[in-house]
């Protein structure tokens, strides 16, 4: 199995390393660059937690092999707040109590975040349609929800 | 994990056909992955050498010819197809059907092509590809071939596609004049699920007459238009006659399995109750 | 109060919205090695060999332990479990063995090549067939298992436990009655599914110490054990607990961390982590055990319950080393939220070759609830009453007694109140109504109650440390699974110490080395006893800042208040010292120190809990009793059987809300976690014991376009007065009762009950058209 060399852009950071075909990009950002806020938790698409952005677009990066992001670019969650200042949505989520065990919570601010950014008005339709992609056991999604309201109401 | 693999990523229709020539079954098509990633590390795929065709400029087409229709390329995204206002309204149990196929964040990698050559069952863009009488393009390093949508599934996921062939594009004629579309998909949950039963109709005027198409998912081994029970409905009877008879005839026409996600004879009752919703609904609307 | 009731933000908010909270599965120990389980492809089988030759010879391979290398039982209550399979397996998904390897991809590689041989034997699949006389011993050694002396397991049968209630006359109560109605329930095997996998890491020292890392809810409760089963002294193993990504249940106890300890040793003390797949976390790790129940009650016309004979058979599946305090936990609650006079309650906890169970949030309420408020509402149909009527006239109210005789104390939660609260909101009275040919609306309540199942002396610490700046840390044994106690934890430190939240740390992980005794973090008891044992360790730390404060400002301690951060005099805040300035000693001008750091140090146990009598079951089990009620409205399509959940009421007595946000979140998560498994969870299983769904394509869980339009919250606020500010615990409360109160609306809407979970749709169907 003959690794391949793949140079990407990371939070903002460029980085080229040589991975193996077999490779996901879940497995390149955790285990290769060591960036643990995106989770691990069904590696068949079901449950989203490993949801990053490449090349602004949330995917299911368990589903993506590592040789097919060459050239592009991804923001995982640790890239979502500058200078350790919080995003809107960030302290949105602290605000609504949107997180509980947290361990979903940086795939739901992935999605948040890109939902924001593309449709600053999203409707509670269009919020609840894009979280559909995620699992959370603890907050019962409501929380969540609202708190993607708020900021979007607060842009208004 | 997944098994050892290798990849290739050809940029163009002669490179793809060269490699597939080389790796023969060992090879297989890496679009969005959604399915296939997942059959690899089940290990159900037995595939080893994945040939990625998205930096192939030409499976790219998502485009509407007057006359000829709707192309949906091999690389077309679900995201890209329910973007597209002119399919909304044009094609909506298109439209409606890939809404249902799995959820926002998958709708980016996941292609149309991917769903139908992947050939599950349950495979909600089938119906509507059906029911439009599409046709699919069919590459090879010996030329191309088109081949209408109900000849191209063969089994439970199985197709027609020969070992160096390739879909290029799915072709989507222009659908009658006037015609209404529709999808019906019935889960286990309200959010995302694949399809119990999923049923697609596309009802028109053929002068008078009202017209209808049927085609279902998950309710045999492969995605399934069920002409006679359009013509049922098509003879002589109230509306209602109409309805109840096509709706005998396709649940006589089905074949559904029980499995995890629903009994025969749930399957059976939902061919049934969905099918007179659709027909209800095309004999109001149309 | 200042901090106390205030819905103040979780303290562990900003490491976890920026992707920096640290979790088991992140953590990578220098030398780290991966070890891979081989599952049993049988339900149940003699392991007639294990060749592993060809495993071994993979490169990379470390090495491969099966369970004959690790003669050991483990277990909560019950020593029923060995760290790998011996001699037998019990289940589909047992491990059988396990193989170390430098990476993962190569233990995977090399598990595939291991080889068993088997002698099938019979299983048994269906916990009523397993207490047949001849049924199949899933355990044939059951008498010679050390047990708490809590317990009464049955040698020779496939009975782990055996508990009894009797209270008043049974056969008279039945004679007062004037109706009697007899019913069965059904409930199958779930799933906890956390977001994150079990997963830990186990090192063993060459000095015979042992540390471990792991997602855990009982850190205390692992070292116990492990020093219990291997024979080694707990002051030699350490247990490191991150924060943890989702419990509920499945992750307390303990699990896998004597595996990887010992696959430690055997290859050469690296350190070996041990991480499941979402599949063989359905397979292979603990679950919540299935449940039968028959109960019988007698009533009178007027609506008074007279008398009840209850029976309850959880599935423990094939071990029930923590399972079985669950069936002694439904035994002594069996009557539900209702006073019954005259009472024959019998619960089993059994044996079968299903996957194994361990606690889940509600801890056998979940499950008998069903059946109890399933039974009332057909009960009040049978007599004609009115089921919220019938349900108030039956309410335990304080001063009446349980099931196993305790008069209900004064300021016990009210019931009635919760019931009367869900129906009010709920607009109870209104008959359905038919919104189209197909679909109808309809409104179903049910109540619920629990106490933390737990010994009489399960424990609680706290420990409070003066920093030099006057900041504060608070250590306590609670682990943080999301719940937020520590939060809320945080806010009475600041009540009690008069210091703002923002200068509280509580440290945010649990390590045994380091971190005060708590006997588990289970059973919604955490806030209610670690609470009062923070109350005390402030008051303790006080107690020792107001002595040297009072030489300082050479006034009596009774003369002096702590507010602000700062200790003044009564009446002269002018004359104050910071606390700061005594948090380490406090220094003269001259340089003379008196006092020296601020420890404060406090316990927790439950007040004059007993056992409970063997024969009768009676005696005083609970801290505390928390009550609630639910109710919905649902849209119900009578062609599909489809339903779909318009609105959820739940009230709860918490006593008090020490955190509104977190009360909340608590009632809105629980209540929709309640609604998904009573609806769409099941363990599938083929006619061998295989599980057929063990993924999350076909175990479905609520996803956000799954739960309520709507959903109203009543917080309730009769104060216990031993409880931390009046509080009671609420966090698995919130998910009891809402499938009674779905089945209780599709009654209403239908005329069909359905005993049997879950609600799926086509479960619904198929009881709808039973007739056709």
């Amino acid at each position: 199995m003959e690794k391949k060399k793949i140079t990407f852009k990371i939070n903002g950071v460029e980085k080229t390393v040589e991975v193996a075909p077999n490779k996901t990009l879940l497995w390149l950002i955790r285990e290769e660059l060591k960036l643990k806020g995106t989770k691990k938790a069904c590696e068949r698409g079901d449950c989203g937690l490993c949801t990053v952005l490449l090349n602004g677009e949330p995917v299911k990066s368990c589903l993506v092999l590592a040789v097919e992001v060459d050239g592009s670019e991804i923001v995982t969650v640790e890239g979502l707040s500058r200078d350790g200042e919080l995003t809107e949505l960030q302290k949105a989520f602290i605000e609504h109590g949107a997180l509980q065990c947290g361990f979903c919570t940086p795939a739901f601010l992935i999605v948040g975040h890109w939902l924001i950014n593309r449709n600053p008005r999203p409707s509670k339709e269009e919020v609840v349609e894009a979280l559909n992609g995620l699992l959370c056991r603890c907050t019962g999604y409501r929380p969540i929800i609202e708190a993607i309201l708020s900021v979007s109401k607060a842009k208004k | 994990m997944l098994p050892k693999l290798e990849y290739s990523s050809p940029k163009t229709l002669e490179e793809l056909f060269e490699v597939l020539e080389k790796y023969q079954e060992k090879a297989k098509i890496l679009a969005g992955g959604t399915d296939l990633l997942v059959s690899l590390r089940d290990r159900v795929e037995k595939a080893r050498h994945l040939v990625d065709i998205k930096k192939i400029k030409e499976l790219d087409r998502l485009e509407y010819r007057k006359g000829e229709g709707l192309i949906i390329g091999a690389t077309v995204t679900l995201r890209r197809i329910l973007e597209s206002q002119l399919i909304r309204e044009k094609y909506p149990v298109l439209w409606e059907a890939v809404k249902t196929i799995g959820d926002v964040i998958l709708k980016n990698r996941a292609t149309l092509v991917g769903n139908i050559c992947n050939a599950s069952p349950a495979a909600d863009s089938a119906p509507a590809l059906l029911v439009l009488e599409a046709n699919v393009r069919i590459v090879s390093k010996e030329g191309s071939r088109e081949v209408p949508i109900d000849k191209f599934f063969t089994g439970v996921k199985k197709t027609i596609l020969r070992s160096g062939e390739v879909v290029k594009e799915v072709v989507v004629p222009e659908p009658p004049s006037n015609s209404f579309g529709r999808y019906l998909k019935m889960m286990r949950v309200w959010s995302e699920d694949l399809a119990i039963v999923g049923v697609a109709g596309l009802g028109y005027r053929e002068g008078r007459e009202l017209r209808v198409r049927l085609a279902y998912s998950s309710v045999a081994p492969t995605p399934l238009r069920i002409r006679e029970a359009e013509e049922a409905f098509t003879r002589d009877g109230t509306m209602e006659e109409r309805i109840e008879r096509a709706v005998q005839v396709a649940s006589q026409r089905v074949s559904p399995i029980s499995d995890v996600r629903g009994s025969a004879e749930y399957r059976l009752n939902l061919v049934k109750v969905l099918t007179r919703r659709l027909l209800k609904q095309m004999v109001e609307v149309v | 109060m200042k901090y106390v009731g205030k819905p103040i933000q979780r303290i562990d908010a900003y490491e976890k919205v920026t992707g920096f909270a640290e979790y088991a599965g992140d953590l990578e120990l220098p030398g780290m090695l991966y070890a891979k389980l081989l599952l049993s492809p049988y339900a149940h089988a003699r392991i007639r060999s294990i060749d592993i030759s060809n495993a071994l010879k993979i490169q990379g391979v470390v090495t491969i332990a099966t369970g004959e290398d690790f003669p050991f039982r483990v277990g909560l209550y019950v020593n029923d479990r060995y760290i790998l399979a011996r001699k037998k397996v019990r289940w589909i998904g047992e491990p059988v063995a396990a193989v170390v390897a430098e990476d993962l991809e190569t233990a995977e590689e090399a598990v595939e090549l291991i080889r068993v041989e088997y002698d099938p034997l019979p299983p048994v699949l269906d916990v009523r067939d397993a207490l047949k006389h001849d049924a199949p011993l899933v355990h044939e050694e059951l008498g010679e298992y050390a047990h708490s002396p809590a317990f009464n397991p049955i040698p020779g049968t496939n009975i782990a436990n055996r508990f009894v209630v009797k209270k008043g006359n049974i056969e008279d109560g039945f004679r007062k009655s004037d109706v009697i109605v007899e019913n069965e329930f059904f409930m199958p095997q779930v799933s906890h599914v956390p977001m994150e996998p079990h997963v830990c890491i186990g090192q063993y020292l060459k000095d015979g110490s042992i540390k471990l890392w792991t997602s855990a809810q009982s850190p205390f409760a692992i070292r116990y054990i492990l020093g219990y089963s291997l024979g080694i002294p707990l002051h030699k193993i350490s247990v490191y607990v991150p924060y943890v990504g989702g419990g509920f249940g499945g992750k307390a106890g303990i699990n896998f961390e004597p595996l990887v300890a010992l696959l430690s040793k055997k290859a050469g003390y690296r350190p070996v982590k041990l991480e499941l797949t979402r599949e063989e976390q359905f397979m292979t790790a603990p679950v919540r055990q299935g449940f039968y129940g028959k109960i019988k009650t007698g009533v009178t016309r007027d609506g008074r319950i007279m008398a009840k004979k209850i029976f309850y058979a959880f599935d423990a599946g094939a071990y029930a080393d923590y399972g079985v305090n669950i069936g002694r936990a439904a035994g002594y609650s069996c009557t539900g939220p209702y006073y019954v006079p005259n009472l024959e309650g019998e619960s089993l906890t059994v044996y079968t070759n299903h996957p194994w169970g361990t606690a889940f949030r509600g801890f056998g309420h979940f499950e008998f609830l069903w059946a109890i408020e399933r039974q009332m509402e057909i009960v009040a149909a049978e007599i004609g009453m009115d089921p919220v009527e019938f349900r108030l006239k039956n309410a335990l109210l304080p001063g009446l007694t349980t099931a196993t005789g305790e008069k209900l104390r004064e300021d016990a939660g009210r019931v009635d109140q919760c019931i009367r609260a869900v129906a009010e909101k709920i607009g109870w009275g209104t008959p359905p109504v038919k919104i189209s040919s197909s679909k109808v609306r309809a409104k179903g309540i049910a109540a619920l109650w629990k106490a933390p199942a737990m010994p009489p002396n399960a424990a609680s610490a706290a420990i409070i440390k003066l920093n030099e700046d006057g900041t504060i840390l608070l250590s306590v044994g609670v682990t943080e699974i999301g719940q937020g106690t520590v939060t809320a934890l945080a806010q009475i430190v600041a009540e009690e110490l008069s210091v703002p939240v923002e200068k509280i740390k509580v440290v945010p992980f649990r390590h045994t080395d380091l971190t005060p005794y708590s006997w588990q973090t289970v059973a919604s008891r955490n806030l209610f006893m670690e609470g009062r044992a923070v109350i005390r360790a402030a008051r303790d730390a006080k107690e020792q800042i107001l002595d040297i404060a009072s030489q300082v400002l050479r006034t009596p301690k009774d003369d002096l208040v702590i507010e602000d951060e700062k200790v003044y005099v009564k009446g002269r805040p002018e004359w104050s010292i910071y606390l700061k300035d005594l948090a380490a000693g406090y220094v003269y001008p001259d340089g003379n120190t008196i006092g020296g750091p601020i420890i404060g140090r406090g316990y927790y146990v439950g007040s004059r809990l007993t056992y409970l009598d063997p024969e009768t079951g009676q005696g005083y089990p609970a801290l505390k009793w928390t009550f609630g009620a639910q109710a919905v409205e649902i849209e119900l399509d009578e062609e599909t059987g489809e339903v779909k959940i318009l609105k959820i009421v739940s009230a709860f007595d918490v006593g008090k809300a020490v955190n509104p946000l977190l009360v909340e979140g608590q009632i809105i998560g629980g209540g929709v976690q309640s609604l998904s498994l009573g609806m769409w969870e099941e363990y599938r299983y083929d006619e061998n014991g295989k599980m057929l769904n063990p993924n999350l394509t076909d175990y479905k869980i609520a996803r956000a376009g799954d739960i309520p339009e709507e959903y109203e919250i009543v917080v309730i606020e009769n104060p216990q007065k031993d409880g931390p500010y009046g509080a009671r615990g609420v966090a698995e409360l919130a998910m009891l009762s809402v499938p009674p109160a779905v089945a209780n609306a599709i009654f209403h809407a239908t005329g069909i009950n359905i005993n049997n979970l879950p609600l799926t749709f086509e479960n619904i169907w198929r009881a709808l058209n039973k007739g056709e």
